[in-house]
């Protein structure tokens, strides 16, 4: 990290271990990625979270050299790995990173020992060497037992941690994931994802993970990257994706979220406060974070921040009387429909007191919880 | 360090001398074929006056061997789908007992060949000397039950011999046919009748068709039944004209040329047809999730289908395989079998002749070289086709599935010619016939390698190489290992092919370079029919242990590995 490609880089390129620069990815003709720009710096997680055919797999094989791109950058480290304008495209076997793949892609014909020293194998370590990392990775993810046992002999669950200890028994500096817990059924899949979050933490290596999962993506990540139709949506850490979503399709894919447009009254609304009239006339309260208002808004609010009582609440604003349309038990939580200024709203809610169709209550939501979006209104 | 740009011009540059080096060995002897058929003059080299369509017009006064030849290759088709169709419709869809067995027996016929099923049917089925007749009229028959020799006993062979040809191609689709689309039929109501005629049959339908047509394609350049059966009695298909033509004195050069371009044609079109219905098909029947086979329970109906799977292999394999035995063994063979006649006498001839002994020899180098060359070149082509981005990928792969349209004996033909006036000395040596070997078995190879290539995930490759494995080391420790099943079935098909090889050798060998198939058919026409037999059997001895060898290596290296 103590050299930097060009000068213009000098701040970032000295702490950042991976950083992609308006990459462009084609399938045959047709444009799949771009233009995409993302950096991670080291020993940090990035997510790139979409849904399926966004291009985050496509992205991520271009990082592992994979994928040929047709204009970009994509530096790793001090190393210019691809550059359409200086020509270089360093093969997928020199990049000296390492990748888990979805379909674990574990060696039939071998055992797990000799998948897990391949990496080594190929770097022509002494036998010792190869012997104390294999040994080493395979504890690290309780394998040790299973070293001599041909590969094509292991579950699901297993086959997931040996690709994950051949990926780490080389010690490379960035460990690329492109959905390995997608095979797994849902409670190993939670389990392994704290175990994977740990390893990452206690190697200490950069990675960059990709998932359609968004509980994986807000556990695992030190930075989201949520991209739709080859091009990023937003980006920045769980956080603020979480609660400040800035387009529609980020409100709505990262949880759920119900979008409400209207037109800005300009005349009640402030530099910190945001408010706008609906067709039916209803007066919304919002958070503009900062971002800039134009006449008509889109306000995103999540439907766990939307509250129901069943008497008045203090206050005037964002308070209105509802009707239950439809009340449906999920376990964890309650999916409420409400009718409310002529449409539905979706409100989940945890709380005990159950809530009947047909039933009257008051509908609340904090104004600081009904986040301006920067893109035009949808509904 | 590679740059990019010199990368891509560099697998540019391998694609276009890959697709060039192919395009040679496949459309160079198709070239010089084409130039043959339309030379005008009096069929001479010499007496050459130009070119034009002359031999052509001059084909429809050969009426009666494009009959004979439609003749046979219909009723042979037919009797071929029919029999693949039954048997492939019992083994794949009913209860009937062992059948897993049977479905690995019923690629055997495929091993035993049209043309050992010919000699052996040749001597069971002869108008006058048949053992079958001959009996018969021992039993007090009059005349012949069978005549082996007449166009439906010649397209019998050939069914017999096709039809697990049709059998693997229509089970594949059966077998692809998930079980819930008949279900659903029958929850909704439909009879198990019904279900058969409105969803079963219109799924299996364009299968059948597809097999049906590849096998026609098959039929019409069939060579060896014809030439065993028919030839003798002065009854000509297309291409044992086409032999006669090229091989009596004075040759008919233009003329041979000009049939081998109609038949060309013909087998090229359906081999188009073929390709476009089963590249439509697929959605009809694959679907994504993995489902079991689901036999149908046929009762005490299930004995006699048992009684007809046996039946045929009998008939295919058993049978033919003992007549030959039989045959070889007798001093001089006849129906009724005495102790007195017994003798090893003929094998003892056939293995004294050193130009038996010269074939063999020439036979098995030829079938490890081809094979070995085969497999080195068809993965290549294999792997240039699914893992890579080459330029010309296309161009590439019609090339290599070309020889499959064209009947072996008309390539070989081909062959000949641009080879006799390329000034380097392989006319007439093995070498030829090397060449000829690697061009026609491309779509053999190329279809086997390819077929396990498609199942391996890709991902098990990129694995190796973001694990920092360079190209040879992932071939070595990764791809190779994993393909090795197709490159060992790829391997022994070529090598058996190869020394199983009539069509095309008949016309390429040389005094020099003999080899074992087309002196079984000169032993056939020229000596007696029990030293025939008996290098029948000699080559199946022989291709037998080979195989066998073979087999062992592989199982021990895989204990070993």
């Amino acid at each position: 990290m103590q050299m930097q490609a060009q000068p213009q880089d000098k701040q970032t390129a000295a702490e950042m271990a991976i950083e992609v620069r308006d990459l462009h990815i084609h399938y045959g003709d047709v444009p799949a990625v771009g233009p995409v720009s993302f950096s991670v710096p080291k020993g940090q997680q990035l997510t790139l979270l979409g849904p399926s055919g966004c291009g985050k797999s496509t992205t991520l094989r271009a990082v592992a050299g994979l994928e040929k791109p047709v204009a970009g950058v994509i530096n790793i480290g001090n190393r210019k790995m691809y550059s359409s304008e200086e020509n270089v495209n360093v093969p997928a076997e020199d990049r000296g990173l390492s990748m888990v793949f979805q379909s674990y892609a574990i060696w039939p014909h071998m055992t797990v020992y000799d998948n897990v020293a391949f990496g080594l194998k190929v770097r022509r370590k002494s036998r010792k060497e190869i012997d104390e990392g294999v040994k080493r990775a395979l504890a690290l993810v309780q394998m040790e037992a299973f070293a001599s046992r041909p590969a094509s002999q292991l579950s699901g669950g297993q086959q997931q941690r040996v690709a994950l200890a051949r990926a780490c028994a080389f010690s490379p500096d960035v460990l690329l994931f492109d959905e390995p817990l997608s095979n797994l059924d849902a409670k190993l899949r939670s389990d392994m994802r704290i175990e994977l979050r740990e390893l990452q933490h206690n190697l200490g290596v950069t990675s960059i993970y990709v998932t359609h999962d968004l509980e994986e993506a807000l556990a695992m990540s030190d930075c989201i990257v949520v991209m739709n139709k080859g091009c990023i949506e937003q980006s920045g850490t769980p956080y603020e994706i979480y609660n400040y979503p800035r387009t529609a399709f980020v409100a709505d894919f990262v949880g759920s979220s119900n979008l409400i447009s209207g037109q800005v009254r300009e005349d009640l609304s402030s530099e910190d406060e945001i408010v706008i009239e609906t067709t039916g006339g209803e007066l919304v309260y919002g958070n503009p974070c900062g971002r800039k208002v134009g006449r008509e808004a889109t306000l995103s609010a999540r439907t766990v921040h939307l509250q129901l009582h069943t008497q008045r609440p203090e206050g005037n604003r964002n308070v209105w009387p509802v009707t239950i349309t439809r009340s449906v038990f999920l376990g964890d939580l309650s999916e409420i429909h409400i009718s409310w200024s002529g449409r539905t709203l979706i409100i989940r809610r945890s709380a005990l007191d159950q809530m009947d169709e047909g039933q009257q209550v008051f509908l609340s939501v904090d104004p600081k919880r009904c986040v301006l979006l920067e893109d035009t209104p949808i509904t | 360090m590679a740059t990019s740009k010199a990368k891509s011009r560099r697998s540019t540059i391998t694609g276009i001398s890959v697709v060039t080096v192919i395009g040679i060995f496949v459309l160079y002897p198709i070239f010089f074929l084409l130039q043959a058929a339309l030379k005008e003059g009096d069929g001479t080299i010499e007496g050459s006056t130009g070119y034009g369509f002359g031999n052509f017009e001059r084909l429809p006064s050969y009426s009666e061997i494009i009959w004979n030849t439609l003749q046979v290759s219909v009723v042979s088709t037919v009797i071929a789908i029919i029999v693949g169709f039954l048997i492939a419709y019992i083994l794949t869809r009913t209860n009937v007992p062992y059948r897993r067995g049977l479905q690995q027996l019923m690629a055997v016929p495929y091993y035993v060949t049209p043309l050992l099923g010919a000699l052996a049917w040749g001597l069971l089925g002869e108008e006058h000397s048949g053992y079958i007749n001959i009996l018969w009229r021992a039993l007090g028959g009059e005349g012949a039950i069978i005549n082996i020799t007449s166009p439906m006993g010649i397209a019998w062979v050939m069914a017999l011999f096709e039809g697990s040809v049709a059998f693997v191609m229509i089970s594949a689709v059966m077998q692809s046919i998930d079980p819930s689309l008949e279900e659903a039929s029958q929850v909704i109501g439909a009879s198990r009748f019904n279900t058969m005629m409105r969803v079963t049959l219109p799924l299996v339908m364009p299968g059948v068709l597809g097999a049906l047509v590849y096998v026609f394609a098959e039929m019409l350049g069939s060579f060896s039944a014809a030439l065993v059966l028919g030839t003798p009695n002065r009854f000509y298909v297309l291409t044992t004209a086409i032999f006669l033509m090229i091989t009596q004195y004075p040759p008919r050069i233009p003329l041979a040329a000009a049939m081998g371009v109609v038949l060309f044609a013909v087998m090229f079109l359906m081999t188009y047809l073929y390709r476009r219905m089963i590249a439509g098909r697929s959605y009809v029947t694959v679907s994504g999730k993995a489902f079991r086979p689901r036999p149908v329970d046929v009762g005490a109906l299930r004995w006699v289908y048992l009684g007809l799977v046996c039946a045929y292999i009998f008939m295919a394999v058993v049978l033919p395989l003992l007549t030959l035995l039989y045959a070889s063994l007798q001093q001089l063979a006849t129906a009724v079998p005495s102790w007195t006649n017994f003798t090893l006498h003929h094998y003892e001839v056939a293995l004294s002749q050193n130009a038996v002994r010269f074939a063999i020899r020439n036979s098995l180098e030829l079938g490890v070289i081809t094979a070995t060359l085969g497999v080195a070149l068809t993965g290549t082509i294999s792997w240039l086709l699914h893992r890579t981005k080459l330029p010309g990928r296309g161009a590439l792969e019609y090339m290599s599935m070309f020889p499959q349209a064209v009947p072996r004996l008309v390539f070989a033909f081909g062959i000949m010619w641009a080879w006799l006036v390329i000034p380097v000395p392989v006319y007439g040596t093995i070498w030829l016939l090397l060449i000829a070997y690697l061009t026609v078995f491309l779509p053999l190879g190329v279809r086997t390698i390819s077929g396990v290539l498609l199942q391996l995930d890709k991902t098990l490759d990129e694995c190796g190489q973001v694990c920092g494995a360079n190209w040879f080391q992932r071939l070595r420790t990764i791809n190779i290992p994993l393909l090795r099943p197709g490159i060992m079935a790829a391997w022994m098909l070529l090598f058996i092919g190869s020394v199983r090889e009539l069509g095309a050798s008949i016309l390429l060998v040389g005094p020099k370079s003999q080899v074992l198939t087309p002196a079984i058919v000169d032993a056939w026409t020229y000596s007696s029919s029990e030293v025939t037999a008996a290098m029948a059997l000699i080559q199946t001895a022989v291709v037998g242990t080979v195989i066998a060898i073979f087999m062992m290596l592989m199982r021990r290296s895989e204990l070993k590995g």
